[in-house]
């Protein structure tokens, strides 16, 4: 276990890395160094992901599985026990017992697959988003602030990714929602900047309200927060695991899960709908979906390196990780809802999703800001991964977190170059044939935008494929549902819309007439090592170190598809049906399949074990064969999906190359819709009068209230001490013959009191 | 062996803390003039070799078994080597604190040979002042050790008598003089109170050891006029430790002495006024130690001192929130402070609760008591010594807050050092305060879910005791508040006196530390030391007890069944 025990070193490594950074804030001589300070802390924790999960990666060790089941249990590495509450204290003996009855956390580790490409993404793009970053904050006064808050953010993050209890997963994602907030307001003398950061911060508080609320419930049910009690548990209850195989803390759960099934009204086991919901609602805050979606576009005030980092590729992917996580949770309460034709948590989940990508998809269509697309499009995005989720795929939601990670890093640091060659422009209508200024940039860009436009054989398209299909299989055939069906096709709308919209931005940027305003940042002076001056012209960024990382990136846009695509597109090759299997292991802890053997037994209303059996045994690595059109669903979706990308392609080229009088009489004939997209659906001021304003009222109201009675009373009471004091000070003469008096006064007094006592 | 020296043979301590009072009083005199100014240094070892003595005396008798015999007539063996370990640390920083003090008198300074002028051995009291601050601790000891009304009675008046004098010549001002005048007058007063308790109590039983004693009550009940007696013994003890009705000296006095000596008075007295109490109502409560069944105190006796530690702790915060002079806002709170204490005696050990109360680790409302006297005595004393660190540019005594406004900017370290005693006489974690505070609340706690028919009594002392630590913390958060964020006064200067300077950052740093893990050390022996024999061991004890029948009061053996801790 020696790569696992290195591994629990991944976040204290970011750690002091971050303690390094802020001690250099001190020094402003050494400042330069804090960017490879935190780029060496980051790349550490990549080495050490890299010798923790390899031998799983290349298949010499598997996860242990629990017997007669293809369900793995992830390896659990105990830093200490952190939080021990309850039971009983044995007063002589100084012995503990009935500990299971109180309340216990460990700070420790859990790992499996889904740690393990987690771990890949938060330390291999945050890796390459701190070089890239050592170049674009060269010379920016708080540099050193910058990266300490980076370092710390992969602490927390690894933290997140790492936890194997519930409480420290939230420990974690408090800590990426506080660096996000430091982050967001790195620029603290721009009021849209400061702005930006409280709106994330509190619009986030609603997500972990809901969080919380979960967590809460599941101690309620389990009794436990640790993932290697709680998750077994339900897989047993959910017939996947032999109850008979669980041991310690799961085996404690599974028996108060039981319990409350026996006590409470089984035909509307609530528990079952409200923790996977509640989770949801925190998975939705932090991954910006409808309704809590409004903080990530304000969120790009922050540094581009950040928005790459933090608000594209790592922690924005919290929810779906969550919701991955936690899957059985959700199956759980899935399986109940198929069974009774009830809507559950899960299908909200999908529904939101695909609602989300095709509304985050149009907003986009007429942004004009450089970031701002990219943010509604990560929202967008996030979406698919939430659809994935609903869809009960798990490893296509994962899948697609890892290739947008790696577009979605580029297309973010690409902009940043641009803005950074422009001095802070950032509106596209400013811009045009920058490609002649910065070719490198241009192909770069453009090989991000093709990956997001799930242009055939990038990364973005098999990703994108295995969600859609995941719907469509769900949605078509003997047991489909409508519902599913619909959400695929607001899924390949989507995929319409996001192929149209990338190349439009990619389109007006870099081709075209040449045209640009420099801003007014100069965050760069003469000291950036290129030596120019901004003032002038745009230039190429310098290879080294900022170009450098957007070619790894750019080759894992293009071919992180192929890497870890499903197997059967990839026949006879060991390492990607390897990374495949580590990422099902992982994201498939209730495996895909054993939910549709779940619904087929639901639909059909009779427990047929062994029907259950013979598709958990055929689960596994091979894919389901499920038909659409004569064809396999999967090559089916790829065959649409493919002809929908390069129409959307080719329409922008058409819009935006070719001729650029059309985008206005489309816009035209559309109208007041075109209106409504550009001013976002008006939803920040629907939040406004709905929300932000009646709280306002409210909170003057209360401030009323506060002053004149809260502060009034709490005066008054003050008042009291002292008032008695000042009488009691009376006593207090100074004269010995006085205090004589009042001491022999004293003892009659007692004398007294002992006397009424006595006779009582 | 003689049956005299036996007994002597456990007073080991004590006998080097007297011969080390008599070469403070040798050397205080001596011709040589660097070996006058060891007189301190002099105090101070004799204070380190009676610790060792502590440790060693049990172990010195060959026959000693602390499995047979529990030695103290509550079977509460463990306190009294607690006590004395106590005393000895804290009197070794108070030392510390107090060194230079006798050294800055006007007489002193004359009387040290100067050009053309011989050493004026008859103007000269260094080598007293130190000899008195053993004497008194050397009393405080005893007291812990006392079995005897007689006994106990002269090791309070051996704890009390040096102090007056140390009050009246620490300072050249009329102001010491006239608050040792007070000192002594109505301690004298406050004694004849609680000997005529005594004599009561001698009325009610015929017996003034306490095992007899207590063996008599258990076999007659409290007789009225046995009642009468424990209450006007507490009440006039309760002048010792500065508790309503005799607490009205306690600000003139303290504010009238030297600071170091304040600190003593705050710390000493109240040390031997609470071990004394935890005596006295040993003989009327708490019984299980002596082969009965465990009691609460007399109903009547549970009321009077709830209302005492209740008017205790909010007269001594009241009164403390209107001062504007420091060393009468710490004399005030030092009142408060008594109040709290008495709410551990109150609920008593934790076996008086441990049949029906819950049982936590904080149950035991003696071994609070003990805590938190290490507790207070720690933070009082390096808030005092902050104080006496400083004066104003006229060499006169810092007084009010206005002194000490901004204090930060010029004396870094001190202000530190001011802000750890205050916050952890405040009771907020992470210091000892905090967890002192706790462990009474906790016992008392324990105490209100046993379900006596006192038990109501519990809750309410808690609430006013919590109720009190709010309104403490108006005037300590305020001392915290003017150091660091005053404007400075620009009138203060730091003595050049490193060694009070260290005995302040020494009890500072102990407050810090002992709030932390190393708290459970003094948790787990405060416990131990209040802890009652463990049942299979008891039967040895009346055994011993008629055997002491005509001895002198013994200072009986250190360690109870748990090994002594220190």
């Amino acid at each position: 276990m020696t790569g696992l025990e290195l591994a629990k070193l991944i976040p204290w490594i970011a750690a002091l890395g971050a303690v390094v950074c802020g001690l250099l804030c001190a020094r402003p001589a050494l400042k330069g160094l804090a960017g490879w300070v935190c780029v060496l802390a980051i790349a550490a924790g990549f080495g050490l992901t890299c010798a923790a999960a390899m031998p799983w990666v290349t298949g010499d060790q598997h996860f242990e599985t629990f017997d007669h089941s293809e369900i793995t249990r992830g390896e659990v590495v105990t830093l200490a026990r952190w939080i021990s509450v309850g039971g009983s204290y044995d007063t002589q003996t100084g012995e503990q017992t009935g500990m299971e009855h109180g309340f216990n956390v460990d700070f420790g580790y859990y790992f499996d697959g889904l740690t393990f490409v987690m771990l890949f993404v938060v330390c291999g793009i945050g890796m390459l988003i701190a070089v890239y970053a050592v170049g674009y904050m060269r010379g920016d006064p708080g540099v050193a602030r910058f990266f300490a808050a980076m370092a710390l953010f992969i602490f927390a993050m690894t933290t997140l990714v790492m936890a194997d209890n519930l409480v420290l997963l939230f420990l974690g994602w408090e800590g990426v929602g506080l660096c996000s907030y430091l982050l967001i307001g790195y620029y603290y003398s721009k009021d849209t900047a400061v702005a930006a950061a409280k709106k994330a911060f509190i619009v986030n508080r609603i997500g972990d309200f809901g969080f919380l609320i979960g967590m809460f419930l599941c101690f309620q049910v389990f009794g436990s927060l640790q993932f290697a009690d709680i998750l077994p548990a339900v897989q047993a209850k959910l017939g996947l695991i032999d109850p008979y195989l669980l041991t310690g803390g799961a085996a404690i759960a599974y028996e108060r899960l039981y319990e409350v099934l026996q006590t409470t009204n089984a035909s509307s086991p609530w528990l079952f709908y409200a923790i996977p919901f509640c989770l949801m609602v925190g998975a939705f805050g932090k991954s910006a979906q409808i309704p809590l979606f409004v903080w990530l576009p304000d969120a790009m005030a922050g540094p581009t390196p950040v928005s790459a980092l933090v608000h594209a590729a790592t922690m924005v992917t919290a929810g779906v990780y969550l919701i991955a996580r936690c899957m059985p949770l959700f199956v759980l309460g899935h399986e109940h809802a198929v069974a009774v034709s009830s809507l559950s948590p899960l299908h909200l989940v999908a529904a939101v999703g695909a609602v989300t990508a095709l509304f985050a998809g149009t907003i986009a269509l007429t942004n004009n800001d450089l970031k701002g697309v990219f943010a509604y499009s990560t929202v967008s995005q996030l979406g698919y991964m939430f659809l994935g989720l609903g869809a009960l795929s798990s490893t296509a939601a994962v899948f697609h977190l890892v290739t947008h990670a790696f577009f979605k890093a580029l297309l973010f640091l690409t902009a940043g170059s641009v803005m950074h060659a422009l001095a802070g422009t950032l509106d596209i209508r400013k811009m045009g044939g920058m490609g002649k200024h910065m070719p490198v940039t241009k192909w770069l860009m453009f090989a991000g935008c093709l990956a997001l436009a799930g242009f055939p054989f990038t990364a973005g398209f098999f990703s994108k494929d295995e969600i859609l299909a995941a719907a469509m299989i769900k949605g078509t055939g003997d047991h489909g549902s409508w519902f599913y069906l619909v959400l695929a096709i607001l899924g390949l709308a989507t995929a319409f819309l996001t192929a149209f919209y990338t190349f439009r931005l990619w389109c007006i940027v870099f081709t075209g007439e040449t045209r640009y305003e420099m801003g007014d940042e100069h965050h760069s002076e003469d000291d950036d090592g290129h030596g120019d001056h901004h003032a002038h012209t745009p230039h190429e960024m310098p290879f080294w170190p900022m170009n450098a990382p957007l070619v790894v990136l750019l080759i894992g846009a293009l071919a992180a598809g192929f890497l870890l695509a499903p197997p059967k597109m990839l026949v006879g090759d060991a390492l990607p049906q390897r990374m495949h299997i580590a990422m099902h292991e992982s994201s498939a802890y209730i495996p895909e399949q054993g939910a549709h053997a779940g619904s087929h037994t639901a639909d059909t209303a009779q427990p047929d074990d062994a029907h259950a059996e013979e598709a958990h045994a055929d689960h596994g690595h091979t894919e389901h064969h499920h038909e659409i059109a004569g064809l396999d669903a999967h090559l089916f979706m790829m065959i649409l999906s493919s002809i929908i990308a390069i129409a959307g392609i080719g329409l922008a080229f058409l819009f935006y190359s070719v001729n650029r009088s059309l985008p206005a009489k489309a816009a035209a004939a559309f109208g007041s819709f075109t209106q409504t997209l550009r001013e976002k659906y008006y939803i920040d001021e629907f939040y406004d009068r709905a929300v932000v304003q009646p709280l306002n009222v409210i909170s003057q109201v209360l401030f009323v209230v506060d002053q004149l009675v809260v502060h009034a009373t709490v005066m008054g009471v003050g008042l009291l001490p002292g008032n008695v004091g000042r009488q009691l000070r009376r006593t207090q003469t100074g004269k010995l013959q006085g205090y004589g008096l009042g001491m022999l006064v004293g003892v009659a007094a007692v004398a007294l009191l002992l006397f009424l006592l006595l006779n009582r | 062996m003689n049956v005299f020296m036996d007994k002597l043979a456990l007073l080991w301590p004590e006998v080097a803390m007297m011969l080390g009072a008599v070469a403070c009083l040798l050397a205080g005199l001596s011709s040589r003039q660097s070996l006058r100014k060891a007189t301190p240094a002099v105090a101070m070892l004799a204070l380190v070799v009676a610790a060792v003595l502590v440790r060693l005396v049990p172990n010195a008798q060959g026959a000693y078994d602390p499995g047979v015999d529990p030695s103290h007539f509550l079977g509460l063996g463990g306190m009294v080597p607690f006590v004395k370990m106590s005393v000895l640390a804290l009197g070794l920083i108070l030392v510390m604190v107090a060194s230079g003090t006798p050294e800055a008198l006007r007489q002193v300074i004359a009387a040290e040979a100067k050009e053309g002028k011989a050493f004026e051995p008859g103007d000269c009291f260094r080598g007293e002042f130190y000899a008195f601050m053993l004497f008194s601790l050397t009393g405080v000891m005893l007291c812990a050790g006392a079995s005897d009304l007689v006994w106990l009675f002269l090791a309070l008046e051996l704890t009390s008598l040096p102090t007056y004098v140390m009050a009246a010549t620490s300072r050249d001002k009329p102001a010491a003089q006239e608050s040792a005048v007070k000192y002594f007058f109505l301690g004298a007063m406050s004694a004849a109170v609680f000997l005529y308790g005594f004599a009561l109590i001698y009325t009610a039983t015929g017996l003034t050891e306490f095992g007899p004693i207590v063996a008599y009550v258990e076999q007659n009940g409290v007789s009225p006029m046995m009642l009468t007696g424990v209450v006007l013994a507490v009440v006039g003890i309760c002048f010792k430790i500065a508790a309503v009705p005799m607490h009205f000296y306690t600000a003139d006095v303290y504010e009238g002495a030297a600071t170091p000596v304040t600190a003593f008075l705050a710390f000493v007295p109240k040390t031997a006024g609470f071990v004394s109490l935890i005596g006295i109502l040993g003989l009327v409560g708490w019984g299980e130690s002596h082969g009965g069944t465990a009691s609460e105190l007399p109903e009547p006796l549970v009321y009077l001192l709830a209302l005492i530690a209740v008017l205790t702790m909010t007269v001594g915060n009241v009164l403390g929130l209107m001062q504007q002079r420091i060393k009468r806002v710490l004399a005030y709170s030092s009142i408060a402070h008594s109040g709290y204490m008495l709410v551990g005696l109150l609920v008593g050990p934790e076996a008086v609760h441990a049949a029906t109360g819950s049982n936590t680790l904080l149950s035991n409302g003696l071994a609070a008591v003990l805590f938190y006297l290490v507790a207070y005595g720690l933070s009082t004393v390096s808030s005092f010594a902050v104080v006496a660190c400083m004066s104003r540019a006229d060499g006169s005594e810092v007084e009010t807050y206005d002194d000490l406004a901004g204090m930060r900017q010029r004396h870094p370290f001190l202000s530190g050092v001011l802000l750890v005693s205050v916050i952890s006489l405040v009771g907020l974690p992470p210091l000892v305060g905090f967890l002192g505070k706790l462990y009474l609340i906790g016992s008392a706690y324990a105490a209100a879910s046993a379900g006596s028919a006192t038990a109501w009594v519990y809750p309410a002392v808690v609430v006013a005791m919590v109720l009190n630590s709010a309104i403490s913390a108006g005037y300590y958060l305020r001392i915290a508040a003017v150091a660091f964020f005053g404007t400075d006064s620009g009138q203060t200067v730091e003595l050049d006196l490193p060694t009070r300077r260290w005995g302040a950052a020494i009890a500072a740093g102990a407050a810090l530390l002992l709030g932390g893990l190393p708290g459970n050390l003094l948790v787990e022996s405060s416990r131990k030391a209040a802890e009652p024999p463990l049942p299979n061991a008891v039967p040895g004890a009346t055994l011993d007890r008629q055997n002491a029948d005509d001895t002198p009061p013994r200072e009986t053996a250190e360690a109870g069944p748990a090994s002594a801790p220190h």
